[in-house]
């Protein structure tokens, strides 16, 4: 029987391992360690992990979790990654980023669950957590002090139904929430409970009050704003599921702009090659592009971020995680182990291929 | 190591043949498109019909009970409840609005939410109404409630059973929404067949929800009651339609319905993609599970009781598993279907 490590180093030595061909630095990202990424992961023999690779696409460690996690955040300050169960999320794990060893393993409060995301404040202090207060189906941010082990220190009321992704604004004090308005509970696991009554929005809130300060609402009830990003010039774009049917294809992406949601909607063709459903969109720091994945329709996409004006797109089966690379490309992760480095000016190329289920977001 | 070695295999294939997919598309995708509509199309018809005769028998049974009346009204749930089976498969396209699915059938249901919704329901002063069950949850809405109100065993013994004025209500007003549902469906399906034909991602969302609703019968319907998986006991209880005992015969009614509806144009397809060997092999693995009845329709506790029967239930595990892999390894690759880590994961 084949340890994770000898198991990695022998996909890494096969024929199937990696062709790395110029994966250069990243960029710089509000935190530390801008040289390494991490991922929750699946592995073949059904259970799941936490896994973090260097520049090169070689995986540093797989730290073992109990059940599926789903997307974490860097903390600015001790070399502290987070991350999050998969929704309805019962804990988070505190890992230390350059060994994956445990740090903390952090339980979700009586009657509450996560739902996969969180940030940082900026001195690394703060950690604001999406979660669902799920009798009564209010969407919360829980707020943990990290110098104090994680402990629960206050909560952010939403006044609205399942929060899903949140980044923190450069300014340093507002977080953006993307609420994706579907109501869920436990009971029924992932059923969503109604659709015909979603709000879906996007809270600009301030991290030390909790005042909501800006509530945007997308075009169409049923566009549920899942993920977001913040460009460092303070740009935000947002991305939605479309809960209604298939053969609808509406905008699914979109940038706050004057206080409204600008959307942006490509040619049918790459409409019908999102499938009404993005998993991440990540505005690249160095410059004005944002690129977008669909795990259901396969597809990868980069957009300029200032017109809406498709770049690039590349078929990546079940791709789902985006990354942005120094030098203004981006890495693109699959469900099937790929890497995939996609950007405006020539085609996709594959990085590494590895033994392993790249689950939704790099963080 | 192998079985990394193949999941890693298949994932790369699956990568060539998808990419190959899209520059080649099918034959007559929307001719095989036309021939699942109506195959699709009279499942949910008959849905409708046993549905309403459900409803109708549940109305004479709680008028006037008798024993007869108390059979036919089993036999009448046990056909509408078959019918159900054999659309069960389709997770696409109408049976999607208000989570009708769901709405039919509960399940999985560990916190048993449906023996303590009929609890509270049955106990309850509050009339039992359409808008009630409208508003009471899926674990209400359903087959398993009236499943529960005709097969529960503490319940029959109990000053709550059939025909209790109480329980009767529940058993009208259920069976009134499952016919409506079902009429509902069928009408919306003949509506969606414009859509269907002319959106080809419904072409890909109709083969993987035969491969999907294969892995269901494989892991969780089969695999898991039979203590193959998990802690490795065997439990009738994790099961659809312990109740009842009629687990096996709602696994049957699955595959006839997956024969019956989707099988003949997908095999057309397989063979318009030169795979004709392939195609023959999943009809014959087809027949070859169906054989396993009538020896494996009895309830899943004497299934899992007796070594003898055990080992039918085995037979059958053992060629479902073989057609899921013919499915949702071989027939995917050959038709460029990905199904995903990410994608089948809904955040």
């Amino acid at each position: 029987m084949m340890d994770r490590r000898q198991l990695l180093k022998a996909a890494l030595a096969g024929s199937a391992a990696l062709s790395l061909g110029g994966c250069t630095l990243l960029p710089r990202k509000s935190g530390f360690n801008p040289e390494l990424y991490s991922a929750a992961v699946g592995k073949p023999d059904g259970t799941f992990g936490v896994s973090a690779f260097d520049l090169s696409g070689q995986p540093l460690w797989v730290s073992p979790v109990a059940t599926r996690c789903h997307s974490g955040c860097t903390r600015p300050v001790n070399n502290q990654l987070v991350f999050f169960e998969r929704r309805p999320g019962w804990s988070f794990y505190v890992l230390d980023a350059s060994t994956g060893k445990r740090l903390h393993h952090i339980d979700a409060a009586e009657g509450e669950h996560f739902v996969g995301h969180g940030v940082f404040s900026p001195d690394g202090r703060w950690l604001y957590a999406t979660a669902s207060r799920y009798e009564p189906g209010e969407g919360i941010i829980a707020v943990y002090d990290a110098e104090q082990n994680y402990q629960r220190v206050n909560t952010f009321e939403l006044a609205g139904i399942g929060p899903h992704q949140i980044t923190l604004h450069p300014d340093g004090e507002t977080l953006a929430i993307a609420l994706g308005g579907i109501l869920t509970h436990p009971d029924y696991d992932r059923l969503k409970l109604n659709l015909d009554t979603m709000a879906p929005a996007l809270i600009l809130m301030n991290r030390r009050s909790g005042e909501i300060v800006g509530r945007l609402n997308p075009s169409h009830h049923q566009q549920s704003l899942r993920h977001l990003d913040v460009h460092p010039s303070g740009k935000v774009y947002v991305a939605y599921q479309h809960q209604g049917p298939r053969h609808e294809m509406p905008a699914l992406l979109a940038r706050m702009e004057n206080n409204r949601l600008r959307e942006i909607r490509f040619d049918d063709e790459t409409q019908a090659g999102l499938a009404n459903y993005i998993a991440s969109v990540i505005a690249h720091p160095e410059n004005d592009l944002v690129a977008a994945a669909s795990p259901v329709g396969g597809t990868a996409v980069v957009f300029q971020g200032s017109t809406g004006k498709l770049l690039a797109k590349a078929s990546i089966p079940d791709c789902s995680g985006v990354q942005a690379l120094a030098g203004g490309d981006f890495l693109i992760s699959s469900g099937q182990g790929k890497l995939v480095r996609i950007g405006a000016q020539q085609p996709a190329v594959d990085i590494a291929q590895l033994p392993l289920y790249w689950d939704h977001h790099l963080v | 190591m192998q079985p990394i070695i193949r999941a890693f295999c298949a994932s790369t294939l699956a990568v060539a043949a998808s990419l190959s997919f899209a520059d080649a598309p099918m034959d007559g995708p929307q001719n095989t498109r036309a021939g699942w509509h109506a195959a699709i199309q009279s499942g949910y018809d008959l849905l409708a019909e046993e549905t309403t005769q459900l409803a109708e028998h549940a109305s004479s049974y709680c008028t006037a009970p008798d024993e007869q009346l108390r059979a036919q009204l089993e036999q009448h749930w046990r056909d509408a409840f078959m019918a159900w089976q054999q659309v069960r498969f389709v997770d696409f396209g109408p049976v999607e609005n208000n989570n009708l699915a769901w709405q039919f059938q509960f399940w999985p249901d560990p916190k048993n939410l449906v023996a303590r919704k009929a609890g509270y329901l049955t106990n309850s002063d509050q009339p039992i109404t359409a808008d009630l069950i409208e508003q009471s949850g899926v674990a209400v809405q359903g087959f398993p409630m009236l499943e529960y109100l005709l097969f529960d065993e503490a319940l029959s013994n109990s000053k709550n059973a059939l025909p209790a004025p109480h329980s009767c209500a529940l058993l009208t007003t259920v069976t009134r929404h499952i016919a409506e549902n079902s009429k509902q469906l069928s009408d919306d399906w003949h509506s969606f067949k414009t859509p269907y034909l002319n959106t080809e991602a419904y072409q890909v969302s109709t083969l993987k929800s035969a491969m999907a609703a294969l892995e269901i019968l494989e892991e969780k319907r089969l695999a898991k009651p039979m203590g193959l998986r998990g802690n490795g006991k065997r439990n009738p209880y994790i099961t659809d339609a312990w109740r009842s005992g009629t687990s096996a015969l709602s696994v049957e009614a699955t595959l006839r319905g997956l024969q019956q509806h989707f099988l003949p144009e997908f095999l057309k397809l397989l063979e318009q993609k030169g795979e004709a060997p392939l195609a023959q092999r999943i009809q014959r693995q087809f027949e070859a599970a169906l054989d396993n009845f009538p020896g494996a329709d009895r309830p899943m506790a004497t299934l899992l009781s007796d070594d003898n029967a055990f080992r039918t239930l085995q037979g059958l595990y053992v060629d479902v598993s073989q057609l899921t892999t013919l499915f949702n390894d071989q027939a995917a690759v050959a038709l460029g279907v990905v199904r995903g880590f990410n994608s089948s994961d809904g955040d």
